[in-house]
C-alpha cells in the first residue's frame, strides 16, 4: 500500500522552478530516501507535504487522504525532525514534550502514557527535568525525535537528521528508527547528505533542479549507474596488467574496475591463478549520486 | 481548552525563563526609577513648594506623598505597556527562530495559537505589574499613607485595564514583525519613547500646546492620568481637608496631569476610562481581523 503518492507536483518561486512535475510513491513501512543537493527541491516538497507551502500544480495523497481537502487530518499523520532543533531551549524536556503533545490534543493521562513509552525507547527518563538548552547535541536530537513521535505519526519525515552528530549518536538514532519501523510499521521519509544512510533505504529518489533524475532501490541504482570493483591482494603489478582491465594501486592491494558483477565473475574464472585472495565490492551511493547529478552532495559540481 | 491552557503555560514560562526578554521588559521602569532616585523626585518636590501661594507652606509629608504618587503612577503607566510588549515578543521570536513553522505542522488551529499568545502576555504582564503595584503601595506607605481602600481598588482596576490595553496594542504591532532585528527596533522605540508620550517621564502639561493636543488623541495619555488621579486622590483630599486653597490644589492637579483638557474641555475620569476600554476592544478587534485576514489569504 502506498502511504504517500505525489503526482505531477510543481512549485515555482517567481522565476525559480523549485519543483517541476514531480511524481513519486512511498510504500507504508518503507525507508524512503529523498536525495538532492541544497536547492534541489527537497525542502520545498516536504513543506508542501506538511501544508506549509501551497503548490502550483499536482496532487498529493497521504494515507489515502487528499492534501487539498484533508490538510488537518494529514498533519496528524506526520512527524517531522528538522536539521536544526526547534525545541524551546529555556524549558525542560518534559515541558517541551507536553506543549508539543497538546498541539495534537494529547493531554493528561494520554500524555503521561506516551511520555513513558518515548522515555523507554529513546532512553531519556533522566533528562526530563533538565532544560533543553543544557543538553548535549546528541541528547537534544533524541528529544527532537521524541517530539516528532509524541503523537505516534504514521510517517516520520527526517530532514537531514544526523548532520553534525557524532557517529555513536547517529547509531543510537538509527537503531531507534529501525526498531520503530519494525514494531510500529513506521514509514520514514529521509533526506540526508550521508550516503551510507541512503544505502540502507528501501527506495531512493534523486532529484536535481526540481526534477527526478533517478529512482530505484539502492541495488538498482548501483547496478545502473556504477560499476563493481575487485580488490585483489597478494599479487604483483605484472600479474594485474595481464588482466587487461583498468586498475588502481592502493596501499597493499590493487583495485580492478569492472562494469558489473557478471564481468567480475568471468574475469575470475578466466584468471583463477591470479585471484587467490580478493573481494568484490559494488559501487557506492556516492558514486551513484555523482553519476546521476554530476554533483557531489554539498553542492560542488564535477 | 486543555490544549489552550498548556500553550498559555508554555508561552508564560518562556517569557519568565528567557532572561533577555524578562529583563528587557523592566528596562523602562528601571530608567524611570533611576531618574526619580537621582533628581526627578527632588525637582518635582521643589516645584510643588515653589508654586505655593505666599504665606502658605506645604507640609513635607504632602510634598513627599505627591512626588511618590507621581513616581508610582508613572512607573505603572509605562510598565503596563512595555511589559506586555516584551512578553508578546515571544510571538515574533517563534516566527524568527522557526518554532512557528514547526508548530503549524501540527493540526492546531491558528486561532488557538493567537489566543494563547494573547492570554500568556496578559498573564505574564499582570503578574509583573500587580507585583509592581504592591511594591509601589509599600513605597507610598513608607512616604506617608493617604490612600483609601477605594483608591487602592481603583489602582488595581487601572493596572488591569492598562495591561489589557498594552496586550492588545502589542498584539497588533507585533503581528507585523518577523525578525529579531525588528524585535530590537520596536523594543527600543517602545522602551525609549512610550514613557515620554504617555506623560510618565514628564507631565504632559509641561509639553508645548501643539504636542499636548496631539497626545490627547492617544489612549496612553488618559491611562497615565487615571493612575495619577487614583494615586494622588488621597493626598489631594487630605490637603483639601487641611484647608489648602482649592486654586492651589487645582493648579497641582493640572501640573500633575490629573486634569486633562481635550481642546479646552476638561475630561472626566469616567470618560478617560471609557476611551481606554473602547481602545482595548477596538485593538482586540483589529487583532482578530488581522488573524482572520491572514487565514483567508493563506486559503
Amino acid at each position: 500500500m502506498n502511504i504517500i503518492e505525489i503526482k505531477n507536483l510543481s512549485k515555482s518561486f517567481e522565476e525559480v522552478k523549485a519543483v517541476q512535475d514531480l511524481s513519486l510513491k512511498v510504500k507504508q513501512g518503507e525507508l524512503f530516501a529523498f536525495l538532492g543537493i541544497n536547492g534541489a527541491g527537497k525542502s520545498t516538497t516536504i513543506n508542501i507535504m506538511c501544508g506549509q507551502l501551497s503548490k502550483d500544480a499536482g496532487k498529493i495523497v497521504i494515507d489515502g487522504m487528499d492534501l487539498d481537502t484533508h490538510s488537518a487530518q494529514i498533519k496528524g499523520c506526520l512527524g517531522v525532525v528538522y536539521q536544526s532543533s526547534v525545541l524551546d531551549m529555556p524549558l525542560s524536556v518534559q515541558d517541551n514534550l507536553q506543549s508539543r503533545a497538546a498541539l495534537y490534543g494529547i493531554v493528561g493521562d494520554s500524555f503521561k502514557e506516551r511520555l513513558n513509552w518515548l522515555c523507554d525507547i529513546l532512553e531519556f527518563k533522566d533528562l526530563l527535568k533538565r532544560p533543553v538548552g543544557k543538553l548535549s547535541g546528541g541528547q537534544r536530537r533524541r528529544i527532537d525525535i521524541a517530539r516528532a513521535l509524541i503523537h505516534k505519526p504514521k510517517i516520520l519525515i527526517l530532514d537531514e537528521p544526523t548532520t553534525g552528530l557524532d557517529p555513536q549518536t547517529r547509531k543510537i538514532l538509527w537503531n531507534v528508527i529501525t526498531t520503530l519501523r519494525k514494531t510500529e510499521n513506521l514509514t520514514v521519509f529521509l533526506t540526508t547528505h550521508y550516503m551510507e544512510e541512503a544505502a540502507e533505504a528501501d527506495y531512493v529518489v534523486i532529484i536535481d533542479s526540481g526534477k527526478i533524475s533517478a529512482n530505484g532501490t539502492p541495488l538498482q541504482l548501483k547496478n545502473s549507474f556504477t560499476g563493481d570493483y575487485i580488490t585483489l591482494y597478494n599479487v604483483t603489478e605484472e600479474a594485474v596488467k595481464q588482466l587487461g582491465t583498468e586498475y588502481e594501486a592502493i596501499r597493499d592491494a590493487y583495485k580492478i574496475f569492472v562494469p558489473n558483477t557478471q564481468a567480475a565473475t568471468e574475469l575470475i574464472i578466466k584468471h583463477p591463478h591470479i585471484f587467490t585472495d580478493y573481494e568484490i565490492t559494488k559501487g557506492k551511493m556516492d558514486d551513484v549520486f555523482l553519476a546521476v547529478t554530476g554533483k557531489q552532495l554539498g553542492g560542488a559540481e564535477k | 481548552m486543555k490544549t489552550l491552557s498548556i500553550l498559555i503555560k508554555r508561552n508564560t514560562k518562556m517569557f519568565f525563563k528567557d532572561k533577555g526578554m524578562f529583563f528587557t521588559s523592566l528596562i523602562t521602569p528601571a530608567i524611570l526609577l533611576v531618574l526619580y532616585a537621582t533628581f526627578l523626585f527632588n525637582v518635582y518636590k521643589d516645584s510643588f513648594t515653589a508654586n505655593i501661594p505666599a504665606g502658605l507652606t506645604l507640609a513635607d509629608s504632602f510634598a513627599n506623598a505627591l512626588a511618590g504618587g507621581q513616581l508610582v503612577s508613572s512607573l505603572l503607566s509605562v510598565s503596563c505597556v512595555t511589559v506586555p510588549f516584551c512578553a508578546n515578543f515571544l510571538m515574533v521570536q517563534d516566527k524568527a527562530n522557526g518554532s512557528i513553522k514547526d508548530i503549524r505542522i501540527s493540526p492546531i488551529k491558528p486561532s488557538v495559537l493567537s489566543v494563547s499568545y494573547y492570554f500568556a502576555t496578559l498573564i505574564s504582564s499582570l503578574i509583573i505589574c500587580l507585583v509592581a503595584l504592591c511594591l509601589g503601595l509599600i513605597y507610598l506607605g513608607a512616604l506617608g499613607w493617604y490612600l483609601s481602600v477605594a483608591d487602592v481598588l481603583m489602582l488595581v482596576f487601572d493596572v488591569i485595564l492598562l495591561v489589557f490595553f498594552g496586550t492588545a496594542l502589542s498584539s497588533v504591532i507585533n503581528f507585523f514583525l518577523n525578525t529579531q532585528g525588528q524585535i530590537s527596533a520596536v523594543g527600543t522605540v517602545i522602551s525609549a519613547g512610550y514613557g515620554f508620550i504617555c506623560g510618565a517621564y514628564m507631565p504632559i502639561s509641561s509639553f508645548g500646546e501643539g504636542l499636548q493636543k496631539i497626545l490627547m488623541f492617544l489612549p496612553g495619555t488618559y491611562a497615565t492620568s487615571m493612575l495619577r488621579n487614583h494615586a494622588l486622590n488621597g493626598v489631594l483630599g487630605s490637603m483639601e481637608s487641611d484647608n489648602y486653597p482649592l486654586e492651589f490644589i487645582n493648579s497641582l492637579k493640572d501640573t500633575l496631569d490629573c486634569n486633562l483638557y481635550f481642546f479646552g474641555t476638561k475630561v472626566p475620569v469616567y470618560a478617560m476610562l471609557t476611551f481606554l476600554a473602547a481602545s482595548v476592544i477596538a485593538l482586540a478587534g483589529v487583532y482578530i481581523l488581522l488573524n482572520s485576514a491572514k487565514k483567508s489569504a493563506k486559503n
